[in-house]
């Protein structure tokens, strides 16, 4: 076949793909709500939430989390074009890890010596590792797919933002439920919960975003 | 350069809001710029082998043209695919290359000479699609009948045919991924 005639092909071909932008929020708003659905059926919104939304230290995990899930979510879409392997940049996720590290400093400092421990390891470090993963199945799924349908060029890195972006809003949402305040047990077990996420996403992205 | 890419942005926008003209210039000015990289980076490996090459290309642009962003530029959103696919088909064929991205500047097109190449890959690729999907392929491309009248002779609806050549296109850059690996 002449290139010309390939062209020819190709330019009767008019049925058009949506924009990517459009593929995610069509996916993941409605993932996020049965995320958000599911912890409030099974597990049940913290009693406390309304005074927990006000209190600094409480509210900053969902502030952590939600916005290192948006621009991770943010990053998701550039990676999803084939230019953006060369001018995505990583700051804004830099940014959060020092931010939520400053607040586990902070928080190790202003706790009694003899307190430390019990406020890592908490009460609910189990459920916490268990529920975040589950619910970001779906959030990362769905970011997956929408890579699918750009053109990665570097699917090692759309795989890392896409499992930091579905696990941070996910543990935005596992927040709503968990009444751990103190950042020694949140920064570490969010943080493990979402670096295992993450690392998981990153070897699947590696292998199926290829195309 | 700069002009170049403006014209290449309007005419891609057009062609991507549904102007099917504008989509043939388009496809019709890149077309020697990416011959020409393609040569450069392959020469070695013939020029029917790079005709190859470009055709795939040409498809991945085609299949992938929702992912550029008006607003951008058009020239590092093709060459990204460019070099993507060009890496990719030369270590498919057990060659190795280094396609640093800035080197495309340089590159000068290459039109496809008095006798046009023909490439090889594609006609083998279309012809283990399903029947029906390579006689619109073929009709379409090398035959040059519209949509309507391939409707016509197939007795199928536009419709139907053009949602039928989406679907070989699509299905087409599958085989070659699977073919050359």
């Amino acid at each position: 076949m002449k290139t010309d005639d390939l062209i020819r092909a190709l330019a009767a071909d008019t049925v058009r793909r949506p924009d990517l932008r459009t593929t995610l929020m069509i996916g993941l708003l409605p993932a996020l709500g049965v995320a958000a659905l599911a912890v409030w059926l099974s597990l049940g919104f913290r009693a406390d939430l309304a005074t927990a939304l006000v209190t600094p230290v409480s509210v900053a995990r969902i502030l952590l989390t939600g916005v290192l899930g948006i621009a991770a979510s943010r990053l998701v879409l550039l990676l999803a074009r084939p230019e953006g392997g060369q001018t995505t940049r990583f700051w804004p996720l830099a940014a959060v890890a020092a931010a939520a590290l400053g607040l586990l400093v902070w928080a190790y400092v202003t706790t009694p010596e003899e307190a430390r421990q019990m406020a890592t390891v908490g009460k609910t470090m189990t459920t916490c590792l268990i529920t975040i993963p589950l619910l970001s199945i779906l959030p990362v799924g769905v970011l997956h797919y929408t890579l699918r349908q750009g053109a990665v060029t570097a699917p090692l890195r759309a795989g890392f933002v896409a499992g930091l972006a579905g696990s941070g809003l996910s543990a935005a949402i596992y927040a709503l439920h968990c009444t751990e305040d103190s950042p020694l047990f949140y920064v570490t077990w969010y943080g493990l919960a979402i670096a295992g996420v993450t690392l998981v996403s990153t070897l699947i992205g590696a292998r199926s975003l290829r195309w | 350069m700069a002009e170049q890419d403006d014209a290449w942005g309007q005419l891609l926008a057009a062609a991507n809001a549904g102007d099917a003209r504008a989509y043939v210039r388009f496809l019709q000015s890149v077309t020697p710029v990416l011959r020409g990289i393609v040569r450069a980076k392959g020469g070695g490996l013939g020029e029917a082998a790079c005709e190859d090459v470009l055709q795939e290309v040409l498809l991945a642009v085609h299949l992938k043209r929702h992912t550029w962003d008006a607003g951008a530029p058009v020239r590092p959103w093709l060459y990204a695919i460019t070099r993507y696919k060009v890496v990719d088909a030369f270590r498919a064929r057990g060659r190795k290359i280094d396609v640093p991205i800035e080197d495309f500047a340089e590159v000068l097109a290459a039109e496809a000479g008095p006798d046009p190449t023909e490439a090889a890959d594609m006609n083998k690729m279309i012809s283990m699609l399903d029947v029906r999907s390579a006689e619109i392929v073929r009709k379409i491309g090398l035959e040059g009948v519209s949509v309507a009248e391939t409707g016509l002779a197939l007795t199928m609806s536009e419709g139907a045919v053009r949602v039928a050549l989406h679907r070989a296109l699509k299905t087409l850059a599958i085989l070659r991924e699977r073919h050359v690996k």
